[in-house]
């Protein structure tokens, strides 16, 4: 265990990484799979981690015509591609303070694919310390892997789900931006396509934008520093059932490993249909 | 000739690493907003009109990932050099663009890759607005 991440006082501090982990697995390519998944698509190409694989969120993990994520055949499929058995431990890394790299790996346990980390800092403090970083693609002997059980009842919420918590009064965490969630911004100028007809919040919800989780250097902050914004100021606590959302269900995947994680709450669902859905939806409440 | 991917991604990073036409213009006839810097990118994009309805200077400002700010800096010094006049502007095709930037790199962030031209359409499309209804040409924004 690193010492870094064992000083941050996190619930479960193996769900993190350090870089200078990465660095001495790098070649450890039979039992460590490093996975790069951005925002930016292109950061891969022009630079990644040596021997890691790229996952991108649109073209590998979203169904192409159905809003849903890819099925057990392709999710198989996928980890075969990327020479990854159930086995693997997998360490996920990207942009904008992991981010995506949250999001592929909460992907990845809704398929019950559970030794997964993350590279805490993400690909900037990969940089900032100036570490080897490589064009090539690396190929790997596609493996074995068996068609998963996809589970989405345990850290998933549909529509449905958020309107019985919301029945139960049960606590929200809405991670956008404080503009999104007043309803001062429906949609990203310009694409009102991707917006939503009405501006707002889920009631009840607690307003935290995710990157607060987040230190300058890219790092999470301490369980200490993350219990103060998430118990002390939003109210929220490890006991009990917690719903998270954003737009699309990204930025609140983040939070989502954050309080499933480094806080260890064990009853923490994504609502990716998130604004998105909500904020169309007939007969959903809202909260200005 | 058409470049391969790697080739369409080289272009693409080096209009990241050196913008065309980058930073606010003072005296602009419309500042037009686009995007969001939470998803793909945002940029700013600002028109000057001149005579005859053609474009007599263009810039933006933006942040984001590669493809939307490098796809900007190119639709911008494509309007300029082809000496585009509005109604050029906003007949100018998604997909068409799309190819020039490079369909191969772009992938299925087309939205990104156009995101500048879309903005640009809109900044075209306000002047135009404003113009019918101020019976001249819009006030410049950055005075306001």
């Amino acid at each position: 265990m690193d010492q870094e991440i064992q000083q941050k006082g996190y619930a479960n501090p193996e769900s993190l990484v350090t870089t200078e982990w990465v660095a001495e697995h790098l070649n450890d390519t039979d039992n460590v799979r490093i996975v790069e998944s951005d925002e930016d698509v292109l950061l891969y190409d022009i630079g990644h981690i040596p021997n890691a694989v790229k996952i991108d969120w649109v073209e590998d993990l979203n169904d192409p015509l159905v809003r849903d994520y890819l099925d057990p055949e392709h999710f198989a499929q996928l980890m075969s591609e990327k020479g990854i058995t159930p086995d693997t431990t997998v360490v996920f890394y990207g942009d904008k303070n992991n981010w995506w790299a949250t999001y592929a790996l909460w992907v990845f346990q809704l398929f019950g694919h559970d030794n997964v980390r993350v590279m805490d800092g993400g690909r900037i403090k990969w940089e900032q310390e100036g570490r080897e970083m490589t064009q090539e693609v690396p190929s790997f002997p596609r493996t074995d892997y068996p068609v998963p059980q996809r589970d989405d009842s345990k850290i998933r919420a549909f529509k449905e789900d958020v309107m019985e918590h919301l029945e139960k009064r049960g606590p929200l965490v809405d991670v956008r931006s404080p503009g999104e969630y007043s309803g001062e911004l429906l949609h990203m100028p310009d694409y009102p396509q991707e917006g939503a007809l009405r501006g707002g919040h889920i009631p009840g919800a607690a307003n935290v934008p995710w990157a607060r989780a987040v230190r300058e250097d890219g790092t999470f902050k301490s369980a200490d520093e993350l219990r103060e914004i998430y118990e002390g100021e939003a109210g929220l606590s490890e006991g009990e059932d917690v719903i998270a959302y954003c737009r699309i269900g990204e930025r609140s995947s983040h939070t989502w490993f954050v309080l499933k994680y480094l806080l260890g709450y064990d009853n923490v669902r994504n609502y990716d249909g998130s604004w998105t859905e909500w904020g169309n939806a007939v007969r959903a409440p809202i909260e200005r | 000739m058409s470049l391969d991917r790697q080739g369409q991604i080289a272009t693409l990073v080096e209009h990241y690493q050196n913008p065309r036409y980058k930073g606010i213009l003072e005296d602009a006839d419309v500042a037009m907003p686009g995007g969001s810097p939470e998803c793909g990118g945002s940029v700013v994009i600002y028109v000057k009109v001149g005579k005859e309805g053609r474009i007599d200077a263009l810039s933006f400002t933006g942040e984001g990932d590669i493809i939307s700010q490098a796809a900007t800096s190119m639709i911008l010094e494509q309007v300029q050099g082809e000496g585009h006049t509005m109604d050029e502007i906003l007949a100018l095709d998604y997909e068409d663009f799309v190819d020039r930037v490079g369909r191969e790199a772009v992938g299925s962030r087309t939205r990104n890759a156009t995101l500048g031209l879309s903005t640009l359409k809109s900044a075209v499309r306000k002047y135009q607005k404003d113009s019918l209804h101020n019976g001249s040409a819009a006030e410049p924004a950055c005075s306001r």
